[in-house]
């Protein structure tokens, strides 16, 4: 019986080798472990989809901000605040009954990162970033999504530095929800355009 | 900076070389909220507009670019002026930023993939000036 991979630690491959790295790092005075350790607490507490659906809610119950989302997206997403990486140009996509948006990088892993904060895994997988161009309809079925008919597909795929925000359509019977409870509604998935509320 | 043995089990075998700076905690938030935007000021008024039917170039170059395989010698329409923007081709290649205009480019899903694609469906790039020809 052989395990020499794992007789020393249970770590995998890849969480080693990001150990070693950050020790080597460190050890060597080229970074501070304590800036690491800010960057890894912003991304998980303060940067997320959270953002993203503090935009949603806004733009379903201010006519004013939805207009600006649609003219300058980057403005008005700023203007709440949400000014950080992979966010500094934004287009807001809105979808309508004619028109289901979905976002992809075929050529990388671009991604709204002020927004959404970072890309879940499928998002970055090669079979995703392939498939979306060519076979929006089949992902989307992956995803347990039919489209109504007469909805076009439409999806962008991210080959500048424009970065992509999906605003979906607000879901029927939600008239006495207010901003927050709203947001609670806008999930991650929504907002890259492979889920519907 | 680092060498493949020292990766290869996190022993580091040589001191670190002197670097000018390194980020501190306090620099962290303002650093990543200033992020690096990739428009620069325009020199020249775009050539396309809105509604324009464009081609994309069929170059297959070894370096990095982004007009990806797919959308090569293809017709388009223009969707948006996106604004002028660092061109990544010359950038990547140590050639300067070579900004110029980016356009978000639609094309139909069956110009790119054929008549198995639904009528209607569409995908959009971001597309450089230096992709496209009047078409």
């Amino acid at each position: 019986m052989s395990d020499h991979d794992h007789d020393h630690s249970h770590l995998s491959k890849m969480d080693a080798r990001v150990r070693a790295l950050e020790s080597l790092l460190t050890e060597k005075g080229y970074i501070e472990p304590a800036a690491l350790d800010r960057i890894i607490e912003t991304y998980e507490h303060r940067i997320g989809p959270q953002n993203g659906a503090r935009v949603v809610a806004k733009a379903w119950t201010d006519p004013h901000f939805a207009k600006w989302l649609e003219e300058d997206a980057t403005a008005a997403i700023h203007s709440l605040g949400y000014t950080s990486r992979q966010g500094e140009h934004m287009v807001a996509l809105f979808n309508t009954p004619a028109t289901h948006h979905m976002v992809v990088c075929t050529l990388c892993s671009c991604y709204p990162w002020s927004v959404l904060g970072l890309p879940p895994t499928w998002y970055k997988s090669p079979p995703y970033r392939a498939r979306a161009v060519s076979d929006p309809r089949g992902v989307l079925a992956d995803f347990g999504i039919t489209l109504p008919d007469g909805t076009s597909v439409e999806v962008h795929d991210s080959t500048a530095e424009i970065r992509y925000l999906v605003i979906p359509m607000r879901p029927d019977g939600t008239d006495d929800l207010d901003e927050n409870a709203l947001a609670a509604l806008v999930s991650r998935n929504a907002m890259i355009g492979t889920a519907l509320l | 900076m680092i060498r493949a043995d020292e990766l290869a089990d996190g022993k580091a075998r040589e001191p670190g070389k002197p670097v000018p700076r390194i980020m501190e905690p306090d620099q962290v938030d303002a650093l990543l909220a200033k992020g690096g935007p990739a428009d620069r000021s325009a020199t020249s008024d775009p050539i396309f507009a809105l509604g324009d039917t464009v081609l994309t170039i069929n170059e297959h170059p070894t370096g990095h670019t982004r007009l990806p395989r797919y959308a090569r010698a293809r017709h388009g329409t223009i969707a948006k002026v996106l604004g002028h923007h660092v061109f990544p081709d010359t950038n990547a290649r140590g050639e300067g930023e070579q900004p110029c205009w980016l356009y978000q480019v639609r094309f139909s899903a069956q110009e790119l993939w054929g008549y198995n694609a639904a009528v209607g469906d569409s995908v959009t790039l971001d597309l450089w000036e230096r992709y496209l020809v009047s078409s």
